[in-house]
């Protein structure tokens, strides 16, 4: 395809989606999904985790194939078999993985495969005017990074117009964004703004997939809604109270409560003081005390699983001081911090809980080794009650503990973390998104856990985005908003609205 | 498909290198004259140990995720040393036990130092033990010539002779030390916690940092056991030609890592056994000494090495793929 200046489309555009279905084995991604959308707008499409926005916007751009339902764009009806196929109706995608080729320069990623050519059969790259074609979109989208620098020498912010860049290339009528702040500094965020204003002008319609109720201020006038893998609606921005929307996203969702039997002692176990790691979080400070399931609210990019892991001694900490069950450390190491009784199921289950290719009974030992080998001998006849004892307790459904541990589906697996570390007998156990992509089942069984440790008098820290897994899990929650702690609160002093309200304002 | 056939057919692809070696071993007998004798069992036990030594500490290597190419050229380097120092100090008048002693306690000093530097570097600085090690290969061959002049140096008094040419109950002592040390890798995989770190650090080595396992630690302890093991090698070696030689062990960690491979210990890490090297390095040498035995060129030893490491890896790759079913 011919690269082309973006240039404002003569007629308005209409892009329509008439009942859009798609569907999985066992899940209704997205369910009758009808909306409209009209050219110089810029719609925040908002919803919680896992409520069909992805599927909507793979749908829209070609890159999933929905079960049933129409797209029009102006009328026309659009046949998208694969992304390419988008593209050339007009419908471009940037997705929140950035896709740049960090060696190359900014002009060469933009146009890549596109490059002019001249010479015999137009064998040589003509670089000249390549580089001044990359000019030209950049100046129409007032984006001024040089064309030569390598994306290698970019900011994450600034990769991501370029990446914007390379999609108004294409001179689309519809531009989507997923995401695209999450990873951004604020000033960064304000110059992407003024990028998606400017395709705004041009006549376009821009999709901004966000998590940030606060942010959308800055970008959208209209406000579309999906729950359930349903349209909810599109309101103007003017109209979108934190109140209304929150009510919009979660509908009466059913706030369950956690049992009534889990007491917790005034022993405090764990007390993190003014703890600072960089740009990740600052001046953190609360307590733990025995039996108590405290929650840690926020955004994505808050700080929270990077607090964890820098109070186990995952990763450094700049300042600040943790004490754990009267013991103060000032650096802390994970053989340290668990030899004085923590533990902690990280927020990665495949690239950080488990070692894939080994066995579930392997597993289930990697951190409590040297507890189950006497000198540093190892045998089947001790590590087999081990092993058992938490297969049976977890009830972690297995044919044989010699299977490699892939072989288990998602909740199984998060069980078998789990229990490698309840392995090492612990006090203190760090949850990190423990429930992420694993079904409804499995995750009460991950609550139950919980609340069975708390009956024993171990302590808890629980990390979720998903706000009423915290209501009905924890005695405690903390919000933590960039990096800060924010607000203190319980599940009996809040609402699920309130407490959304609290993680977005700020 | 029966329960009963199946299982039959998956114990049959599990074995299916042995039951090759076993084929292979029962032509062999029939075919090569002199093949089923004592004198030429002892024949391939003597030859397989040097390599074998060093294939079982590979193992390790590999299973975690890393790779030593410079053991080929610690056998010259290691034997060079000895004898320079065995000579240096004879010549100046130093009783010869004590001086031998010595020389190989120096040895293995400067193994398992730069065993564990590698292991550091790797973990400190993300260096790939590919690079350092291609390092360590070009130094310990350069260090072997330089030490020597590049002459054979040839201090060693008969009895030295004994490590490498000398028997014990009418078996070759290299042999013993050979399936001694096999003994020993083998135990430390399977029953210490040693053995299951390097398969949770090859497998997964965030995961095993987050487990509380001290990473670092083994990973020097990994490099070093594989000095240890080629300085053992070295000696070998240096006491069958009764001198320290700077091109002895050229190209050997190509041998040592096809045993490995041969084997089933996966490149990737995380996987890999002992009792498979064990059968890598007496494949090799059983081929070898069959082909010598029927008059085959020698050169198309190189031929059925690739072939073997080709096929065997073909192997273990369909039953990987049927597993995953």
């Amino acid at each position: 395809m011919e690269p082309s200046t973006p240039v404002t489309p003569i007629q308005p555009v209409k892009l329509e989606v008439r009942n859009l279905r798609k569907t999985y084995p066992g899940t209704v991604a997205l369910d009758d999904f009808s909306a409209e959308m009209h050219g110089g707008h810029v719609y925040a499409l908002l919803g919680k985790n896992g409520s069909g926005k992805s599927t909507l916007v793979k749908c829209i751009s070609g890159a999933v194939i929905p079960t049933s339902g129409e797209l029009f764009l102006n009328d026309r009806k659009l046949e998208l078999k694969a992304p390419g196929d988008a593209l050339a109706a007009g419908i471009a995608i940037v997705y929140q993985e950035l896709s740049l080729v960090l060696d190359f320069t900014v002009a060469e990623n933009i146009l890549i495969g596109r490059y002019f050519k001249k010479g015999p059969g137009g064998s040589i790259i003509d670089w000249a005017r390549t580089n001044q074609k990359a000019a030209e979109i950049l100046a129409a989208l007032r984006i001024d990074i040089p064309v030569t620098a390598k994306a290698s020498s970019l900011s994450v912010g600034q990769r991501q117009m370029i990446e914007i860049a390379k999609a108004m290339s294409y001179n689309p009528s519809v531009l989507i964004l997923d995401e695209p702040t999450s990873a951004l500094a604020q000033f960064e965020v304000e110059s992407l703004f003024r990028v998606v204003q400017r395709s705004r002008e041009q006549g376009l319609i821009v999709i901004f997939i966000t998590h940030k109720l606060n942010e959308i201020r800055g970008v959208a006038d209209q406000v579309t809604v999906i729950r359930d893998s349903r349209f909810v609606g599109t309101i103007p921005i003017a109209e979108a109270t934190p109140r209304t929307l929150v009510g919009m996203m979660f509908g009466d969702t059913q706030v369950l409560r956690r049992p009534d039997n889990l007491p917790v002692a005034d022993e405090v176990v764990l007390e993190v003081e003014h703890l600072t790691r960089g740009q990740k979080f600052q001046d953190v400070s609360f307590s733990l005390r025995k039996g108590e399931i405290l929650g840690i609210a926020g955004m994505l990019g808050a700080g929270r699983s990077e607090l964890l892991r820098s109070i186990f001694g995952a990763d450094p900490v700049d300042s600040g001081r943790i004490v754990v069950h009267g013991t103060p450390v000032t650096h802390p190491e994970i053989p340290a911090m668990k030899a004085l009784g923590l533990a902690m199921t990280p927020e990665n289950r495949k690239d950080e809980g488990l070692v894939q290719m080994l066995s579930i009974k392997d597993n289930l030992s990697f951190a409590s080794l040297t507890g189950i080998a006497a000198l540093g001998f190892i045998n089947d006849r001790r590590q087999a009650p081990v092993v058992q004892r938490w297969i049976r307790e977890l009830q972690i459904k297995v044919t044989s503990a010699e299977h490699p541990v892939s072989s288990l589906s998602g909740g199984n697996q998060q069980k078998v973390v789990v229990g490698n570390w309840l392995n090492t007998a612990p006090s203190i156990v760090f949850f990190d998104e423990p429930s992420r992509g694993i079904d409804v089942q499995a995750k009460q069984q991950i609550f139950q856990i919980m609340w069975d440790l708390s009956r024993r008098g171990l302590s808890v820290v629980f990390v979720s985005t998903e706000l009423e897994e915290l209501m009905e899990v924890c005695h405690r929650i903390l919000v933590m908003d960039r990096g800060r702690i924010t607000r203190e609160t319980t599940p009996e002093q809040t609402s699920l609205d309130q407490l959304y309200a609290m993680c977005m304002e700020a | 498909m029966s329960a009963a056939t199946k299982s039959l057919r998956d114990h049959v692809s599990t074995f299916a290198l042995e039951l090759i070696l076993l084929a292979i071993i029962g032509f062999l007998c029939l075919f090569a004259r002199g093949f089923a004798t004592w004198d030429n069992f002892l024949n391939i036990m003597r030859n397989a140990s040097t390599t074998g030594i060093i294939a079982f500490g590979m193992t390790f290597v590999i299973i975690s995720g890393e790779i030593d190419l410079s053991v080929g050229s610690a056998i010259a380097f290691y034997g060079c040393l000895c004898a320079v120092i065995t000579e240096q100090l004879t010549k100046r008048g130093h009783p010869m036990v004590p001086v031998i002693l010595l020389a190989l306690l120096v040895c293995f000093g400067i193994a398992v130092l730069t065993g564990m530097f590698t292991g550091w570097v790797r973990h400190r600085f993300s260096v790939p033990t590919f690079i350092s090690t291609l390092a360590w290969m070009a130094a310990l061959r350069g260090g072997a010539y330089l030490l020597t002049n590049s002459f054979p140096v040839t201090p060693f008094p008969e009895w030295f002779q004994f490590f490498g040419s000398g028997y014990v109950l009418g078996i070759p002592f290299q042999a013993i030390i050979f399936l001694v040390v096999f003994g020993i890798t083998w135990f430390l995989s399977r029953f210490t916690t040693f053995g299951r770190s390097v398969y949770a650090i090859g497998g997964n080595a965030e995961a095993a940092r987050l487990s509380g396992i001290d990473v670092l630690r083994k990973r020097m302890m990994i490099m070093a056991l594989t000095s240890v093991l080629a300085v053992i090698a070295a000696i070998v070696v240096a006491s069958q030609i009764q001198a320290g030689n700077p091109t002895v062990g050229t190209s050997w960690e190509f041998t040592v890592i096809s045993a490995c491979v041969i084997g089933g210990v996966s490149l990737i890490g995380g996987k890999g056994r002992i009792w498979g090297t064990f059968v890598g390095v007496m494949f090799l040498e059983i081929i070898l000494n069959g082909m010598t035995l029927m008059n085959v060129d020698e050169y198309w030893q190189y031929v059925a090495r690739a072939v073997l490491i080709l096929g065997s890896v073909l192997i273990y790759q369909s039953q990987e793929m049927r597993s995953r079913d």
